[in-house]
């Protein structure tokens, strides 16, 4: 392809960007009641729906004017196009500092609770699932690319591990949005939690999950956006800093050694 | 999912080097991204982007010291981590500047800038992904959502506890 198509593409991809976002965002957000709770469709849920269904792996149509090359220049687009939203979720920390200096030690000490998913997903995958060690790269955390790269460093993608660490990697790309939407409002429908604990919970160290979250968060407490907003920007922050640490030191040690007593036979534990 | 599906093909295991990025060039794609931001932002606010302009160069500026930072700081955080910082810092109160940048940003809505990147998100996904989606079957999706649910539920019922001891 010579560089003038390639500019082109990108044109088109951008062009292609623009007509998804107009739609998304005519459509609004959506709330949902039902009986437990309100289910909320933000637009950035419809932007993600149709550029799904507008990628060339998926319609030959748009294979015609969107290349491989766009495919990859949009991979680089998502960390460029997430900055102006992550600054302008920073700005919503400065105002708040001394709401979020008050919950300092619930936002460090929450950072915990992302081992959740190994309380939940390990039992899970291994007792009633009867999952292999493709559980150890599946449950040990949320799987987004900082851990998948320690997944890979330390055992490779060709191996089971890597297997289980990829597809919820991939199921979360594709799902992840809708659930972090769709569990924060029905959570708080409960009544039983704080919604500063809600709030900063949306940390979870992926752009969309955050935005997802506070989004809906956001649509069903309107009165508490600044320092919901505050909160979870300060919690995402801190899983960005500390998420590869606690999955290296903490984490990746503690699904091994929790698979090992589980499955002390199998002949796939490294010796 | 076998070996052979996943090998020789382009992984975001291997997230780009951010001691090595191109900060011009980033740049000059985060432009297309305000814009987008400003478009976006319109439609769903209503605020004109001529309005919103001054707010969108704040952030845009933000996002190019903190991609700077990633790139040349004595110590890695990722570029993220480094946005949100400056960003909180040039708004907490008494910082010089700080009212001026609060009330700027204040005409963006943060649900319309997240609005492009999942867009470029749906068209960025590999003929890869989709395969691995596929391949890995129904029981990683009960798994990834336990993940997913776990994560959440982990934090909110620790963060609640805390909250409740502190007051």
């Amino acid at each position: 392809m010579t560089k003038q198509r390639a500019a082109f593409s990108g044109i088109y991809l951008h062009l292609t960007v623009l007509a998804i976002v107009i739609v998304a965002e005519l459509i609004g957000i959506i709330k949902l009641p039902i009986g437990i709770g309100t289910v909320i469709f933000l637009p950035m849920l419809y932007a993600f729906a149709l550029g799904v269904v507008l990628n060339p792996n998926i319609l030959k149509a748009t294979g015609k004017f969107l290349s491989h090359d766009s495919v990859k220049l949009s991979g680089t687009m998502i960390t460029v196009a997430i900055m102006p939203f992550i600054a302008k979720f920073g700005t919503t920390v400065g105002p708040q500092i001394e709401a979020v200096i008050a919950a300092g030690p619930a936002l460090i000490v929450q950072e915990i609770g992302n081992l959740g998913t190994i309380a939940l997903a390990f039992p899970v995958a291994v007792f009633l699932l009867r999952m292999g060690r493709e559980t150890i790269g599946a449950a040990f955390s949320i799987d987004r690319e900082p851990n998948l790269a320690l997944i890979v460093d330390k055992y490779g993608l060709n191996s089971p591990e890597g297997a289980g660490a990829m597809g919820v990697y991939a199921t979360g790309t594709l799902i992840g949005t809708f659930v972090f939407a769709i569990m924060p409002p029905l959570v708080h429908g409960l009544g039983v939690f704080d919604v500063r604990a809600l709030a900063m919970s949306c940390g979870v160290g992926s752009g969309s999950m955050l935005a997802a979250c506070t989004g809906s968060l956001v649509a069903s407490v309107p009165d508490q956006k600044d320092l919901i907003l505050a909160l979870a920007a300060a919690s995402n922050i801190l899983t960005y800093a500390t998420g590869l640490y606690v999955g290296v030191f903490v984490a990746l040690p503690l699904t091994e050694w929790l698979y090992r007593k589980a499955r002390p036979n199998d002949i796939g534990n490294p010796a | 999912m076998s070996a052979a599906d996943i090998k020789n093909t382009e992984l975001p295991a291997q997230p780009e080097d951010e001691r090595k990025i191109d900060i011009a060039g980033h740049s000059g794609l985060l432009l297309v991204a305000a814009v987008m931001g400003l478009i976006a932002n319109w439609v769903a606010t209503g605020v004109s982007p001529v309005a919103a302009l001054p707010g969108m160069v704040i952030l845009y500026v933000v996002s190019v010291i903190g991609l700077a930072l990633a790139r040349f700081a004595p110590f890695y955080l990722p570029s993220v981590a480094w946005v949100s910082l400056v960003a909180i810092l040039i708004t907490i109160p008494g910082v010089p500047g700080a009212a001026y940048a609060t009330e700027k940003v204040e005409a963006l809505n943060f649900l319309a800038l997240a609005t492009p990147a999942l867009a470029y998100g749906g068209l960025a996904l590999t003929r890869n992904e989709f395969q691995i989606a596929r391949h890995s079957g129904w029981k990683i999706v009960i798994v990834a959502i336990c993940v997913m649910f776990g994560t959440y539920m982990g934090s909110v019922v620790i963060a609640d506890l805390m909250l409740r001891i502190g007051g």
